[in-house]
């Protein structure tokens, strides 16, 4: 009896060839080629890997906090005094935060929400942060709530619901203005970017 | 406005093909399966981003078309096109979908320039206006609402932007808010605080939907004043055809977007019980038809064969009728093989009132036969055969 070719290959290399295919982005191909890769690298590379791989799930968590990615209890920016402790920017992921603070235009808190409202992908109130964010406003000396969610359906619909949340607790609630990017060229602005910007225009 | 140039590669059974088009009438005749419907599928791709046949878009591209450098096959469609507005070059690539190690995968993705300029699917629709007449039209009067539905969508996203946009919106937003009423309907969810998590939902949904029924109710008005007539002439009756507009809920008298809108807001709260027990959304634009009546009958539902059918002509030709009206422009008029269904009076009828020199009209056939000769001598002929296209 003649052996099937999948069968040829020794099981541990078809294990780890499996479990890079689960991978986003990564086909059957690409699968083969890094773990053959694998194969032939030096020991060290591929134990450095697999502990990078163990670390990520051992020593990070969430802040418990504002639930941003960290190692420890709390984050670097709740642990920061210098931050502005009146004013938390609701985010609804870790990468956010990082896009706001390239930007060195903030210096207060964040609260990240893990997700926005959408029903369609089986996301509701429930999974996201909210009840951690209402428990955070009544205990800190917070005065602004900056809804940074992102400018679509499912972003507007999360700031929809955390404004009715947040109405009765007498925070001032903001919502991030939408508009033209800069470097930009209104001729290339598509209808929807234009029409908020005149939206939101103000006085100078 | 007329399709000037008209570049196809790789799309369905055309290998290659550049062909130039002149306004008035033009006839593409030849054997079945040459390639006949798949020129006007083209020009109705460019104009709606859509196949007027039911199918994957990975389908458009040959079959057996190889893809460059690695890259899955493309099917490419481009056309110049005269308007009264100035010249737009329209083009769509269609490419099969493959993964990163150019596997094949489900589906297609499309990549749309606009003057050269890369540009979303969306902004394609209404650069280019068709009306697209097939036998299937029949539908129109004796199918199921959607199609009638998808009547006006179809000529409203040509005349209006802004219509396109806010029906996008409107069937994304049904789409979450159906999920949310169906998650407590399935009993994955405690229905508890109802009213305010529906409450974004039911604001933006009335928000759109209150949009789409105000163009909607205007464009009824208008089609009514030019279908009217026209199915007197068409049908060579006494009485004109009436398009009535039935709205799943009570719009009273309302008729602008902002009291249209008030009106769906009362609609949602007052069927909430209902929406709750059934998991989904009862009213809306998504739920609406369209009722046609002679004289107060309704000859959807009573008309005979010859009834239904002068409907559906006059249904198509209004909607030619208000592109020219609204739009500033005649549209392109496609006619997929629609003359064999026809009785010679409907025929002669049809040909008499599509024949204008202000206007391009694209007709196939298999049957030259169909024609009078006085139409054939107006008419620029071409042979198609086997994804391929000679003139004469």
């Amino acid at each position: 009896m003649t052996a099937r070719p999948e069968q040829l290959i020794a099981p541990p290399v078809a294990r780890l060839i499996e479990e890079f295919a689960k991978l986003p982005g990564i086909g059957p191909k690409t699968a083969s080629r890094l773990t053959f890769f694998l194969l032939r690298a030096e020991p060290k590379q591929a134990q450095a890997l697999a502990q990078a791989i163990l670390d990520v799930k051992e020593q990070v968590g969430y802040c418990r906090r504002c639930f941003n990615i960290t190692v420890g209890e709390l984050c670097p920016i709740c642990l920061d005094p210098s931050r502005d402790q009146t004013k938390v920017c609701v985010v609804e992921e870790p990468l956010d935060v990082l896009a706001i603070e390239r930007t060195g235009a903030y210096r207060g808190l964040y609260h990240v929400l893990h997700g926005h409202i959408a029903p369609l992908e089986g996301i509701y109130r429930e999974d996201l942060k909210i009840d951690e964010l209402l428990t955070r406003i009544r205990s800190e000396p917070i005065q602004e709530v900056i809804l940074a969610t992102n400018p679509n359906t499912e972003g507007e619909a999360t700031a929809f619901l955390l404004l009715r949340d947040l109405a009765p607790l007498g925070v001032r609630v903001t919502r991030l203005a939408r508009g033209l990017p800069t470097g930009g060229d209104l001729e290339w602005a598509d209808p929807e970017t234009l029409g908020s910007a005149f939206e939101g225009r103000r006085e100078l | 406005m007329f399709v000037h140039h008209l570049f196809l590669r790789d799309f369905r059974n055309y290998r290659r093909l550049e062909i130039t088009l002149a306004p008035g009438t033009i006839l593409f005749y030849g054997p079945n399966a040459a390639g006949k419907t798949s020129l006007l599928e083209a020009i109705f791709y460019l104009a709606t981003t859509r196949s007027p046949r039911l199918s994957n878009d990975r389908e458009l591209v040959r079959w057996d078309a190889v893809g460059e450098a690695g890259a899955p096959p493309f099917a490419r469609i481009a056309a110049e096109v005269e308007r009264r507005i100035g010249a737009v070059r329209l083009e769509v690539l269609v490419q099969r979908r493959a993964d990163d190690d150019g596997q094949p995968l489900n589906g297609a993705q499309k990549l749309v320039r606009i003057d050269k300029r890369p540009a979303r699917a969306i902004d394609l629709i209404g650069q280019l206006r068709v009306v697209l007449f097939t036998p299937a039209d029949l539908t129109l009067v004796d199918g199921a609402p959607t199609e009638r539905r998808r009547y006006l969508d179809i000529t409203l996203s040509q005349l209006d932007a802004h219509y396109v946009r806010t029906l996008a919106h409107y069937q994304k937003l049904l789409l979450q808010r159906n999920s949310l009423l169906r998650a407590w309907r399935e009993q994955r969810r405690v229905p508890r605080n109802v009213d305010t998590e529906l409450a974004y939902w039911d604001q933006e949904l009335a928000a759109a939907g209150g949009y789409l029924l105000a163009e909607r109710l205007r464009a009824i008005v208008e089609l009514n004043d030019v279908a009217g007539p026209l199915y007197r002439a068409i049908s060579g009756g006494e009485n004109p055809l009436h398009i009535e507009y039935a709205a799943s809920c009570d719009l009273g008298s309302a008729r602008d977007a902002g009291s249209l809108a008030e009106r769906l807001h009362l609609a949602f709260a007052a069927l909430r019980s209902d929406e709750l027990a059934r998991g989904q959304t009862l009213c809306g634009p998504h739920r609406d038809d369209l009722i046609f009546t002679v004289a107060g009958i309704n000859l959807g539902r009573y008309g005979s064969r010859g009834q239904q059918r002068s409907i559906a002509l006059a249904l198509k030709l209004a909607e030619a009728g208000l592109m020219r009206q609204r739009g500033g422009d005649a549209p392109v008029l496609l006619l997929d093989d629609v003359l064999s269904e026809l009785d010679a009076q409907h025929r002669a009828h049809l040909l008499e009132l599509v024949y204008r020199p202000d206007q391009q009209t694209l007709l196939t056939t298999t049957d030259l036969s169909d024609f009078n000769a006085d139409f054939l001598t107006k008419a620029q002929r071409y042979r198609v055969e086997d994804g391929r296209v000679f003139p004469g």
